[in-house]
C-alpha cells in the first residue's frame, strides 16, 4: 500500500501536507511522566482493549506496535517519517503505537501524554482531517473518561498543549520567499497573530530543503474551529505569497530556473555520494521545477517521499550493518538513483 | 541594524535595560547575545534553546526570595511532584497537579497562554452530563443517584469556594480589583446554588 506522502499533489504548488495532533489523558492515571513501568503497562492494556474496534470506526487497518521492544533504528526511522515525534522516538518505558497502513493516522499509547492522536494528509486539508480526529475523539472518550477541567479544558503533561490539546500545522514549500529579506519579518509577523512558522531541517539559521511549517501557538482560550482557520489562513497566505514570487522570477528568469532544475536532477540522478544537505538542496530545486512545469517525469514523483527516503535512519534500515558517515552518502546516493523516475 | 558588539551580524535580539529609571537600548546579535551575561535570562540565548527552560523562566515564580520557598513546597498530593519540580521541568505530574497549583500558576498560564479558560470541545459523557442535569432538574422529584450526585457537587461547590476565598486574598493584595471582583461575584452565585 502507497504511504500517505507519496501521492503527489499538485492543488497548490507550496504546500506539501496537513497535520492535526490531539493530546488526551485518562483521568484515572498520572501522567506518563509520573507513572510507573508496571502502571503504565497496566494502563496500555486497558487501552488496547478498549480501542479494538477503532479500525472499524475509523474504517482503516491498524497495526499495533509496542515501541519498547522496537530497534533504536526502527523507532528513529519512524519519526523522520513524522509517525512519531523524537520525544517519544527516544522513550524507554512502555508505549504503544496503532498505526494505520498508509502511515495517515498514528495513535500513540502513554507517550508523554495518554494518548496522542495525530492524522496526515497531503495538500491543505485541515479541516477533513480536524472531522476524523473528533470521531476518533469522541469513540475513544466513550471508552475511558477523559482528564478535563471547566477551566482547563483538557489537561496535558504539557502546559503549552493544554485547552484543547490540538495542534494542527501545514507544511509549507517556500524556496523562494524564503531567500527574500522580507522572509523574517513576515515570519515575525505571523506570530503576532498566534501561528509559528518554522524550518523543518538544518540548524540555527540554516535551512536546507525550504521546508516551513505553520502551527498554532496557542491550545488554551481559542476553539477548535478558530485554530484550523487561523493555520489555514496563515498557509494559505504564505503559499499566496510563494507562487507570487514564483511567477515574478519564472516570468524573469526562466532559463535560470529551467538550468537549476535540470542540473538539480543531474546530480541526484547519477551523483555517487551525496550529503543530506546537499540532497535536500538539490531536492527542493527539482520539487520547485516540477511543481511549476518546467520538467516533467514519466512516472509521478513525490518529491517529499524521496526527502523523506534519505533520512539517515530511513537509509540505515535498508542495509543489514551499521554504516559510517562516507557510505551513508554513498547509500543515499545510490536510492536516489533507483528511486528518481526518468524524465520525459 | 548591525550588531554592536562584533558589528558583523545582523542584530535580532533588542536587550532593554533600565536601571534607576535610567532607560539604556542595546542590539545585539544571537551569537553574541549567547556570549554576554543576561543574568536569569540567559538560558535564552543557549545553544540548543530548550523550551523548558524558556517556560521556567516564564512559569518561574518568586519576585522574592521568600514568597518562592513557600510555593515551592506545595506538593501535589496524588503524585507526589512539588511546584519546585513543576518550575524546572515545565510539565505537571497528573490531572490533580492543574487544581493543586492553579492560585500559583493561573497568571502565568495567562502569559503564556494568553488565556486562563477554555474554549472549545468538551469531552462528550460531560455534554451527555450536563444535559442530563439539565432535564433532571426540570423534573420534579430527584433520583437517590441524582441526590448523590448532588451532594458530590455540593462538595465540589465548597471546594470552589476556598479556592475562590484565596484567589480573592491574593487578587486583593496584588491589588487587583477586577479579578477580585469577579471572584466575589463567583463566590456569591456559588453559595446561592448550595442554598447557604
Amino acid at each position: 500500500m502507497m504511504r500517505w506522502y507519496e501521492q503527489a499533489d499538485a492543488e497548490r504548488p507550496a504546500v506539501i501536507g496537513s497535520r492535526v495532533r490531539l493530546v488526551r489523558n485518562w483521568d484515572e492515571y498520572v501522567f506518563p511522566t509520573r507513572l510507573t513501568p508496571e502502571d503504565g503497562a497496566a494502563m496500555l492494556g486497558r487501552l488496547k482493549r478498549a480501542l479494538r474496534e477503532l479500525g472499524e470506526v475509523d474504517g482503516r487497518d491498524y497495526e499495533y506496535l509496542e515501541l519498547e521492544t522496537l530497534g533504536d533504528l526502527e523507532r528513529k526511522a519512524l519519526g523522520e517519517r513524522r509517525v512519531i515525534n523524537s520525544a517519544i522516538a527516544s522513550k524507554k518505558t512502555p508505549t504503544g503505537l496503532l498505526v494505520s497502513e498508509n502511515e495517515d493516522t498514528s495513535i500513540v499509547l502513554n507517550g508523554t501524554d495518554h494518548i496522542r492522536i495525530q492524522m496526515l494528509d497531503t495538500g491543505l486539508r485541515l479541516r477533513e482531517l480536524w472531522n476524523r480526529a473528533d470521531r476518533v475523539d469522541d469513540f475513544i472518550g466513550g471508552k475511558i473518561s477523559y482528564a478535563f477541567d471547566e477551566k482547563y479544558g483538557y489537561l496535558t503533561t504539557f502546559p503549552t498543549n493544554m485547552g484543547t490539546g490540538l495542534r494542527a500545522s501545514v507544511l509549507l514549500h517556500l524556496p523562494s520567499l524564503s531567500m527574500g529579506r522580507k522572509f523574517n519579518g513576515m515570519v515575525t509577523e505571523m506570530s503576532r497573530f498566534g501561528a509559528t512558522v518554522k524550518g523543518v531541517y538544518g540548524e540555527g539559521s540554516e535551512n536546507y530543503g525550504a521546508l516551513y511549517t505553520v502551527s498554532n501557538q496557542k491550545t488554551l482560550g481559542i476553539s477548535e474551529r478558530e485554530i484550523l482557520d487561523l493555520v489555514t489562513k496563515v498557509a494559505l497566505q504564505l503559499s499566496n505569497q510563494e507562487e507570487k514570487v514564483r511567477h515574478m522570477a519564472l516570468e524573469k528568469h526562466r532559463l535560470e530556473w529551467e538550468d537549476e532544475a535540470y542540473k538539480s536532477y543531474g546530480v541526484l540522478k547519477y551523483a555517487r555520494r551525496l550529503s543530506r544537505k546537499d540532497a535536500m538542496t538539490f531536492l527542493s530545486q527539482l520539487m520547485l521545477g516540477l511543481r511549476e512545469g518546467l520538467m516533467q517525469t514519466r512516472q509521478p514523483c513525490s518529491v517529499y517521499s524521496l526527502m523523506l527516503g534519505i533520512q539517515p535512519a530511513n537509509l540505515q534500515k535498508n542495509s543489514d550493518r551499521p554504516l559510517d558517515k562516507e557510505e551513508l552518502d554513498m547509500a543515499r546516493a545510490a536510492y536516489l538513483r533507483a528511486e528518481l523516475p526518468e524524465l520525459k | 541594524m548591525i550588531c554592536e558588539r562584533c558589528k558583523i551580524r545582523e542584530a535580532n535580539i533588542q536587550y532593554t535595560e533600565i536601571v534607576n529609571g535610567v532607560k539604556t537600548e542595546h542590539h545585539f546579535c544571537a551569537q553574541c547575545a549567547r556570549e554576554l551575561d543576561f543574568g536569569p535570562y540567559s538560558a535564552i540565548f543557549d545553544g540548543d534553546f530548550p523550551l523548558g527552560k524558556l517556560l521556567s523562566g516564564l512559569l518561574g515564580i518568586g519576585e522574592t526570595p521568600e514568597e518562592e520557598d513557600t510555593a515551592s513546597q506545595v506538593v501535589c498530593p496524588t503524585c507526589g511532584l512539588s511546584y519546585e519540580e513543576f518550575v524546572k521541568n515545565s510539565w505537571f505530574g497528573c490531572p490533580d497537579c492543574y487544581g493543586v497549583f492553579d492560585l500559583l500558576i493561573s497568571d502565568k498560564i495567562k502569559q503564556l497562554q494568553g488565556s486562563e479558560s477554555h474554549k472549545g470541545k468538551r469531552p462528550a459523557k460531560i455534554r451527555y452530563e450536563a444535559e442530563k442535569k439539565a432535564s433532571a432538574g426540570a423534573a420534579a422529584g430527584a433520583h437517590p443517584e441524582e441526590e448523590a450526585k448532588g451532594a458530590r457537587s455540593q462538595e465540589t461547590a465548597r471546594e470552589e469556594l476556598r479556592v475562590l476565598q484565596a484567589r480573592l486574598h491574593e487578587a486583593l493584595k496584588r491589588e487587583e480589583y477586577e479579578t477580585a471582583a469577579w471572584c466575589r461575584d463567583r463566590m456569591k452565585e456559588l453559595r446561592e446554588e448550595i442554598g447557604e
